[in-house]
């Protein structure tokens, strides 16, 4: 209650560096920052930028390398640098707990939860068995977990991910801990599964008046539950403040970069355009002598170049590493000419281009009906006989829906709802169960193995992860190359010239030519990824969550980079992410999957704005948007998934539907009845039995969105 | 309210093996004058106070200055702090009225609040009780706070809720004292917000029986 006047956790000035062959790296360097009780502090910043060696340092998990070199790290009121490890086990002991981005990694696979739970307490304290389980059992119902008892006696794979992940935070609550550190806790995680478990923690943090440090990258995130915010970039904090400040008025400029980065829910592609920060973080041993975000800074002077600038203190409580924070107006701000040039080019397009691309544009792809199912072999006598029932994965169940050349549909859904199964399926990585699916004018329902190469030509594919698709031991120049020979689309003497040019359209040299895929940051892979899936100048091309591995900054490219090239080619795309933001932004069509059903398709716009399907309306309130003043109705689905071995009878949806209750009966009809299609107009159709007008009666998810 | 809404949660605490020099070093770096003092699984097994770590003259008088500084550096937390058994401790789910009673009772500045197991979960002082008055009696909220008298009769109190019904004025902070000077009468004193000063004096004192001895507009 009495604002304690000593912080939890107060870390001042930190530098920690790692030692390597020939001297040494120092990570992060004058790192300040404190949390109160009750407080919950976020700490932003792209991959690599030193905000996980932070959290290492306070619990010296640093490595046998790796060591605090200057600075203090209070907790409690003790220093923590300098002690011995057995005075350090004390003052850490159970007041420290820590939740990482992999709940796996924190459980043991080969114990019952239960076990693993009370070990927490009856080895740091001592307390009896029987009262640890009873514990145990009430922080596990605290943690909203249905039929806690139950789960104390499973293992950790007979639960859900966000199940374990909440398994984590409760263990991690059991000793009361002061300070609970957050590795990006939610990042592995559903958007449902991540709105649910980020209530949980704003909650907790109230009840427990534990002291949060949350790690994370995403900027919804940040906005949804901290108090305050430190940005970090390339191992220094470069400004803090309080959330609300953060967001209305970033004053360093790579924060303002950032948030300029990323999409907001309800930007389209036509109307708004993502700056990307040029260049990248520099490595930790050749950072610029001056101020460390220099070289990427629109406002550098030759004071910037010359002079690190320090962490100041700006009257109103903001802490700004900048020399030029006053004068620099970001509301002045210009966008780089390329960029400026692209987003006329898409707008003028637009505008002239739309409706005949988007709807009366000849369909290049048509699936319908399309079903994809997996068989599943039982482990009883009679399933190894054969004489059991068969049964099956439905992985994709009866979808309809046609693509306009030049067009992109976006597909959304949680994981296992069978987005990438239907790509695979249309590129022929799996051939399909039943039901037609044409591609101009070929039949594609037959694996890959049954194509013709000028069909195979046409359909390319870029996927998630970059690193695990490219052979390590061929260059940048050959992995490109290779498809153009294959499918000979040039011929052999000129492929080299032609490989360049694609380099130089995906903004990359000529130098790469010869590179080796882990000389490349994450960033310039996936470019490589796209070079290649270009190659051999494909019709369609199935892009599988292609930027949600990126650092927002490198997101923003990706994704420019991608609308360039839609717009140079007319290039026709399926687009699979779960953040809503990116596929607004991106995609002219948006489909919706639920349990291998498409719950509702229809033109982007349509998607976010009632009429919509109780499953889209979930899923819209539980987008974290980086904008704390942005006002989101609160809706939670309960449960999981269901198993799509047996999916629920009537509408997929209707065990977890949260709208079911508006029908007679308690939505009886839902558990009986297929649902049917419902024209809302423009080629948008809603997959539900509740009318449209009752459909159109909801209040939009997200109030900004309903000025759109 | 209970000990739990107003104690701090998360004290700073320290291990027995700590040198006391250190543990004074805490407690004037973070502007505190209690330490429980704990072993592993936060087990409290004592308390130490500012009071406890002052040098008295007849300790020291028969040393010699160097014999000071080497036994003061030598001091640890164990040997200067009071025993568990001489400490006062309260639970979460102490009324904060019986814990402000301990505390004037015994003379003491603070309590460590304890779970089973004689287990550390807060401490709550004086200070964390004083500004707990101060929110029952809605301090923080701008208003007009009235001092009413009236009997100690079943009814009385309800006749002036009811008038603040008819109102539609709202209740911030409430609390009562008995007269000294009449018996059988009680003050009850009310911080109303959204009501106007004037207002509240008439309405008030058209009450059969009650009498509005002292009324402000508080910031």
């Amino acid at each position: 209650m009495t604002q304690p006047s000593a912080p939890i956790l107060k870390v001042e000035n930190l530098a920690v560096a790692y030692k390597v062959r020939g001297g040494e790296i120092e990570a992060v360097q004058n790192v300040s920052f404190d949390i109160h009780r009750g407080d919950s502090h976020g700490i932003v910043g792209e991959s690599g930028c030193g905000k996980s060696t932070v959290a290492w340092a306070i619990v010296n998990f640093l490595g046998a390398n790796g060591y605090v070199k200057r600075g203090s790290i209070k907790f409690l009121g003790q220093d923590l640098v300098g002690k011995s490890p057995e005075e350090l086990r004390r003052l850490r002991g159970d007041q420290i707990a820590m939740v990482f981005q992999d709940p796996m990694q924190a459980l043991n696979p080969s114990m019952r939860l239960g076990d693993q739970m009370k070990e927490v307490l009856t080895v740091h304290r001592g307390i009896s068995e029987s009262e640890a389980e009873d514990r145990c059992v009430d922080m596990l119902q605290r943690v909203y977990m249905p039929d806690a008892a139950n789960v104390m006696r499973r293992y950790p794979h007979q639960i859900s991910g966000g199940q374990q992940q909440r398994v984590v935070i409760a263990m991690a609550l059991l000793n009361n801990p002061a300070l609970l550190i957050m590795d990006e806790p939610t990042t592995a995680l559903d958007v449902t599964v991540e709105a649910a478990v980020l209530d949980l923690i704003a909650e907790l943090r109230r009840e427990f008046d534990t002291a949060i440090m949350y790690i994370t990258h995403n900027l919804g995130v940040v906005a949804r539950v901290c108090s305050q915010v430190g940005v970090m970039y390339a191992g220094e904090m470069v400004e803090r403040a309080s959330v609300e400040r953060i967001f209305a008025q970033p004053q360093h400029p790579y924060t303002q970069g950032l948030i300029r980065c990323i999409p907001t829910l309800g930007e389209d592609k036509a109307s708004s355009a993502l700056y990307p920060i040029p260049g990248r973080v520099p490595p930790p041993n050749a950072r610029p002598a001056g101020c460390i975000y220099a070289p990427r800074c629109d406002y550098a002077q030759q004071r910037c170049r010359d002079e690190r600038p320090a962490l100041r203190l700006l009257a109103d409580g903001v802490q700004v590493r900048c020399h030029f924070t006053e004068e620099i107006d970001p509301g002045q701000w210009t966008p780089p000419e390329e960029v400026e040039e692209m987003v006329e080019t898409v707008n003028g397009q637009a505008d002239a281009a739309t409706p005949a691309s988007t709807n009366n544009g000849k369909p290049i792809l048509e699936l319908h009906d399309l079903r994809k199912y997996y068989p599943v072999t039982g482990g009883s006598l009679r399933d190894v006989l054969g004489l059991g029932e068969k049964r099956f994965v439905k992985a994709v169940e009866g979808a309809t829906f046609s693509v306009p050349k030049g067009s992109t549909l976006g597909i959304v859904g949680e994981s296992g709802c069978g987005k990438s199964t239907l790509i695979k399926t249309i590129i022929g990585l799996e051939d399909s169960t039943s039901g037609q699916a044409r591609f101009m004018s070929f039949d594609i329902t037959e694996g890959l193995s049954e194509r013709n190469m000028a069909l195979i030509k046409e359909l390319q594919m870029v996927f998630q992860n970059p690193d695990s698709t490219m052979n390590p031991s061929y260059t940048v120049g050959q992995q490109i190359g290779r498809p153009m020979v294959r499918f000979g689309t040039v011929p052999r003497s000129q492929v080299r010239d032609e490989v360049i040019k694609l380099l130089q359209s995906m903004r990359l040299g000529a130098n790469y030519y010869d590179r080796l895929p882990r000389q490349l940051s994450g960033g310039e892979k996936q470019r490589v990824g796209i070079a290649r899936a270009l190659a051999s100048r494909p019709d369609l091309i199935l892009c599988d969550e292609p930027v949600s591995a990126l650092d927002v900054s490198v997101q923003a490219a990706i994704l420019n980079l991608l609308l360039d090239v839609q717009r140079e080619q007319n290039t026709t795309m399926l687009f699979i992410a779960h953040d809503l933001s990116v596929v607004r932004f991106f995609s002219d069509n948006v489909a919706v999957m639920y349990l291998g059903q498409i719950m509702e398709i229809g033109p982007a716009d349509a998607i976010y704005r009632p009429p919509y399907h109780p499953y889209t309306e979930a899923l819209l309130s539980a987008v974290p948007i980086p904008d704390p003043t942005v006002k989101q109705k609160q809706i939670r689905l309960e449960g999981s998934v269901p198993s799509a071995v047996d999916p629920p009878s009537g509408c997929r949806f209707h065990t977890r539907c949260p709208r079911r209750k508006l029908l007679p009966d308690d939505g009886a009809i839902c558990t009986r009845e297929t649902p049917p299609w419902q024209e809302a107009g423009d080629g948008h159709r809603i997959f539900c039995h509740l009318p449209l007008e009752t459909l159109a009666s909801f209040d939009p998810v997200v109030e900004s969105l309903a000025t759109h | 309210m209970l000990v739990k809404d107003c104690m701090t949660r998360h004290p700073v605490v320290v291990s027995p093996d700590l040198s006391a020099a250190e543990a004074e070093r805490i407690m004037v770096e973070n502007h505190i004058r209690h330490l429980p003092v704990v072993e592993d699984g936060k087990r409290l097994i004592g308390l130490i106070t500012r009071e406890r770590l002052r040098l008295k003259a007849e300790d020291i008088g028969s040393y010699d200055v160097w014999e000071i500084t080497r036994n003061l550096a030598r001091l640890k937390v164990r040997s200067v702090m009071i025993p568990l058994k001489q400490v006062w401790t309260v639970t979460p789910n102490r009324s904060i009225e019986r814990t402000a009673s301990l505390m004037t009772e015994h003379k003491i500045g603070c309590l460590p609040v304890v779970e089973e197991g004689n287990v550390v979960v807060g401490i709550v002082t004086q200070v964390d009780l004083l500004e707990s008055f101060q929110i029952m009696l809605g301090l923080p909220a701008k208003g007009v706070r009235v001092t009413v008298r009236m009997s100690d009769q079943p009814g009385e109190f309800a006749k002036l809720m009811r008038v603040m019904a008819e109102q539609k004025w709202g209740v911030m902070g409430i609390g009562s004292f008995p007269d000294r000077r009449h018996e059988g009468f009680y003050f009850a004193v009310l911080k109303l917000v959204g009501a106007d000063e004037a207002a509240v004096a008439t309405v008030l004192n058209d009450i059969p029986g009650q009498e509005v001895v002292d009324i402000r507009t508080v910031v």
